[in-house]
């Protein structure tokens, strides 16, 4: 299925799990928070949430700050 | 002075150190995490990005999980109005589990002057959604006393641009939110040298915070161990009480009896 992902496209092979695609994409689950088409997706909601086609993602994690 | 004096609270949190420490600008993690210790701060400010899979290593999760007693604070830096700085809070709150935010809300980027309607706005709304409400405001007293009527934990007014080192420039407003409020008067942003903090603290700040000054000093872990110093000794001065000020002249040795 094919995502945006932090504003670029990106064709996800996986289940459509949240894992799946931060393992595809080299991020660590417990660094990362997450937005789907705009909404915050808890991670208690990570094992059960499915991508669907066209979804837009947002993956976050911190950085250096003032 | 025991510890318990010294001691202050921020939203129903215990805290020794008065320093708090931005994150931003350190050439490296480990300069940062050593900077941080020697700071003796127990609160730094993080910012939320997109994650980059070319940079792995500006992910400050693993650097930081390693410090002990250290509380996270999420900014909400890039946030252009509030409703995206609410959204960005909730992520951090998320990410962090902590329910501290620094909410900045600064969209023009020339001079990164917090958007002091916005920031307001946003603030009430966390407030209410049961965060530790920091606010990066104008020093404006006016405002300062909204956000606390608002429920903020505390206000941290600028004391000039950030990353700017333009220090206290803010001085005398500062000294107006100070008088009037009922909770910590942290000031955010500008300062350059530990004397201003020092300053600061004499003032009656509750804490500083400080990123630039550290992270872009020429040896930022001794910086940082400076800071704490210099707001270790303003704090220490205020608790002594400063002695009034004259006008005049007044003398330390006795004008009679001088020998003939």
């Amino acid at each position: 299925m094919f995502l945006t992902v932090n504003g670029e496209k990106h064709e996800h092979s996986g289940d459509g799990t949240v894992a799946a695609l931060l393992t595809e994409l080299g991020a660590t689950p417990d660094h990362t928070a997450l937005t789907v088409n705009g909404e915050l997706v808890f991670s208690r909601h990570w094992k059960t949430f499915k991508f669907n086609d066209g979804d837009t993602v947002e993956i976050l994690t911190f950085v250096g700050g003032g | 002075m025991n510890d318990e004096q010294k001691s202050w609270r921020l939203g129903g949190h215990e805290f020794s150190s008065r320093l708090i420490l931005g994150t931003g600008k350190f050439s490296d993690a480990a300069t940062m995490i050593k900077a941080i210790e020697a700071s003796g701060t127990e609160l730094v400010t993080v910012a939320l990005r997109r994650f980059n899979r070319e940079k792995p290593g500006d992910d400050l999760c693993a650097p930081l999980a390693k410090l002990k007693n250290i509380r996270l604070m999420p900014n909400t830096s890039g946030a252009m109005n509030a409703k995206e700085a609410v959204r960005a809070a909730q992520l951090g709150r998320e990410l962090s589990g902590s329910p501290f935010v620094k909410v900045e809300i600064h969209p023009n980027p020339h001079h990164l002057m917090p958007d002091a309607i916005e920031t307001y706005l946003a603030a009430k709304e966390l407030a209410a959604d049961g965060f530790i409400v920091l606010p990066y405001i104008p020093a404006d007293p006016v405002l300062a006393k909204k956000l606390e009527d608002a429920g903020c934990a505390a206000v941290m007014p600028l004391g000039s641009a950030i990353g700017s080192g333009g220090g206290l420039s803010t001085a005398d407003m500062i000294r107006l939110i100070i008088r009037d409020s009922n909770i910590p008067v942290i000031v955010d942003a500008g300062l350059r040298a530990p004397s201003e903090a020092a300053r600061a603290m004499e003032m009656g700040c509750a804490a500083v915070l400080v990123n630039s000054a550290i992270a872009a000093a020429g040896d930022p872990v001794a910086m940082a161990r400076a800071f704490a110093l210099g707001v270790e000794t303003g704090y220490a001065a205020r608790q002594a009480g400063l002695m009034p000020k004259s006008d005049m002249a007044v003398t330390t040795s006795p004008l009679t009896s001088f020998l003939r």
